[in-house]
């Protein structure tokens, strides 16, 4: 490639180089603010305000977060909920993307219809918080925080798509072999398709731990409040998050509580398991993002 | 053969691949086109204790809104940020992935992708955290570069005005990285012979960045921005709710339609002007996004091209 290094293109990739690593940066700052606050107390933090170095360092905040009864409660619920949701998820979505991609089943175009419609029409608020919980009793259970969300016309396109991909000689000779549907779904279908379920499996999954939405409108009184909302909580006000920590059992000066540095270590834990994946999934996370925007 | 037992035979062939489909084919009626018959409370007096069989009031509902000062800020509020926040993410998405497809180092890249890629994940409620560190009045780093720099600290929680900003500013953080990224993708699918010819004749990096790398990304950018403009009435509720929350001094500027919705659901306020709110955001939505598509593919057929979404 004929490169001539003359002084305006070398500008313009230093000007690159720098705009980039300065966005970069800013990116990053956010989190190790974050993390460095999180080891100290509060009363380095007033004095010297959020930072990226402190000059004290305590684990206290943790222990408070990682001994609190709620903070327990709400991560067994995210992480239970995750788990299911998003096997639940790619079960219930392959199976609709499989319907849509049979080139033998007649009125598929109906069918197809009447899935990708839903991402143009998204029901209005109050219709449906009134029709989840009271029609469908949906209300103040694991229920609740999972089959909302269940499926996503997106990601029926998705998989639909992939589906589709797949020669169609293998599923038909499959067919006339006498393989039942289930057979071929699982057997063949799926196992060919472990790159677009391990990416959408990857996607659903934080949906499920990010979403905060759903355990506000439908969770009231049932111990089963995940991290986000009790983020949320905590963010309002400081008493929430003073309960949140607290030991059954155990007595604590709510003023010895690290509100600042607390608030700090427990969105922190939260977004912990996404930070430690994101290296080693890196890969998935970006194709899924590229998914998508491939039309056809 | 009898229409029953075309029926019959359908069935026969069918029924496990429907079965299959089955609890995809019930979670979408049930969670969203059932709802839809709920909007029906628009045009209801509803009470909690009544629910559908409220008292029918027709298009009084509807008639609150054009007299209700607070629905036209909502439209304004929503509206606005939407546009903000569009045109921020992807000119800034598309800036960062046309610096970025010239460069060369490959460690380079691969890390600042990484860094920029990563608030995308990060839900709300934790951003709000992150954002306490910035724009806390005593201990906030904003606040503290403003006071080492002699200037007055900023009670960000009391001036409304800078929310619009700071909020585009947040969505640039969260989501630019994620835009670039898609961009690049579709820059690296352009042919490098066109650039080598180019460089041949003389054409600066620059302006082959410009002649080239820009108008081949007109079709995808178009469909990125079509895909944002269907959603342009409903505001980003999950960023605003969780950043905003109940400082109500904020509202004027941030208040969208949905985080007004969902104040009123919990305050348990008059659903009946609530659902006709969202029904018309439902209504105007389609038509943007079937106008939006139809005019896209009027403009690209003018060119020989298929960007419409369907």
């Amino acid at each position: 490639m004929i490169e001539k290094a003359d002084w305006k293109d070398r500008l313009y990739i230093t000007f690159s180089y720098v705009f980039v690593a300065i966005f970069a940066l800013m990116c990053l700052m956010p989190f190790l603010i974050m993390f460095a606050s999180s080891f100290t107390d509060d009363l380095t933090l007033r004095l010297e305000g959020y930072a990226l170095f402190h000059s004290k360092w305590t684990l206290k905040a943790y222990q408070f977060v990682l001994r609190g009864a709620e903070v327990q409660q709400a991560y067994i619920t995210s992480v239970a909920r995750t788990v299911l949701g998003t096997l639940g998820s790619l079960l219930v979505i392959s199976g609709t993307a499989y319907a849509l991609s049979l080139r033998r089943l007649k009125g598929r175009n109906i069918l197809a219809f009447y899935v990708y419609f839903t991402m143009v029409f998204s029901p209005s608020l109050i219709p449906w918080f009134v029709f989840v919980r009271n029609s469908l009793a949906l209300r103040d259970n694991m229920a609740a925080i999972i089959l909302p969300m269940l499926v996503s016309a997106y990601w029926i396109m998705v998989m639909k798509n992939f589906f589709s991909s797949i020669p169609s000689e293998i599923v038909e000779s499959a067919y006339v072999d006498g393989a039942s549907d289930i057979v071929i779904l699982f057997r063949i279908i799926l196992p060919l398709s472990l790159p677009v379920l391990a990416t959408g499996g990857l996607f659903m999954a934080i949906g499920y731990w990010n979403d905060w939405f759903l355990p506000l409108m439908l969770i009231d009184n049932a111990p089963i409040r995940p991290l986000p909302l009790l983020i949320i909580k905590i963010l309002n006000n400081l008493s929430s998050l003073q309960e949140a920590v607290k030991i059954p059992g155990v007595i604590i000066p709510l003023s010895s509580v690290p509100t600042e540095a607390v608030r700090m270590a427990t969105a922190m834990i939260v977004i912990g398991p996404i930070i430690l994946l994101y290296p080693f999934l890196q890969r998935y996370f970006i194709r899924g993002l590229t998914l998508g925007a491939v039309k056809g | 053969m009898s229409k029953l037992a075309a029926v019959w035979t359908y069935i026969r062939n069918y029924w496990l691949v429907y079965l299959i489909a089955g609890p995809g084919l019930i979670a979408l009626m049930l969670f969203t086109y059932a709802p839809l018959l709920g909007s029906v409370i628009a045009f209801q007096d509803y009470s909690p204790v009544t629910l559908f069989l409220s008292p029918w009031v027709g298009l009084r509902n509807f008639g609150m809104l054009t007299t209700s000062a607070i629905f036209g800020r909502l439209v304004v509020n929503t509206l606005f940020l939407n546009v903000l926040f569009i045109t921020a993410e992807t000119i800034t998405g598309l800036v960062l992935a046309l610096l970025l497809n010239e460069l060369r180092a490959h460690f380079f890249k691969r890390v600042s992708q990484s860094l920029m890629f990563l608030p995308y994940f990060i839900g709300w409620p934790v951003v709000g955290v992150m954002l306490l560190s910035f724009i806390d009045y005593d201990m906030g780093i904003f606040n503290n570069i403003l006071a080492s720099l002699g200037v007055d600290r900023i009670a960000f929680t009391n001036t409304p005005d800078i929310w619009p900003w700071l909020l585009t500013l947040i969505r640039i953080w969260k989501n630019a990285g994620a835009q670039c990224i898609i961009y690049l993708a579709a820059l690296s699918s352009i042919d490098l012979q066109l650039y080598e010819a180019a460089a041949i004749d003389g054409a600066s990096r620059f302006q082959r960045m410009r002649m080239i790398s820009l108008p081949l990304l007109v079709g995808i950018i178009i469909l990125m921005v079509l895909l944002s403009i269907g959603r342009i009435f409903y505001g980003d509720v999950g960023m605003i709710y969780a950043l905003i929350r109940d400082y109500a001094e904020l509202y004027p500027t941030t208040d969208v339609i949905d985080t007004y919705l969902l104040r009123a659901l919990r305050v348990n306020s008059n659903y009946g002007f609530s659902a006709a709110v969202g029904l018309i955001q439902s209504a105007v939505s389609l038509i943007l996004v079937l106008g939006s598509n139809w005019l896209v593919r009027r403009y690209s057929a003018l060119r020989g091209e298929d960007y419409a979404l369907f």
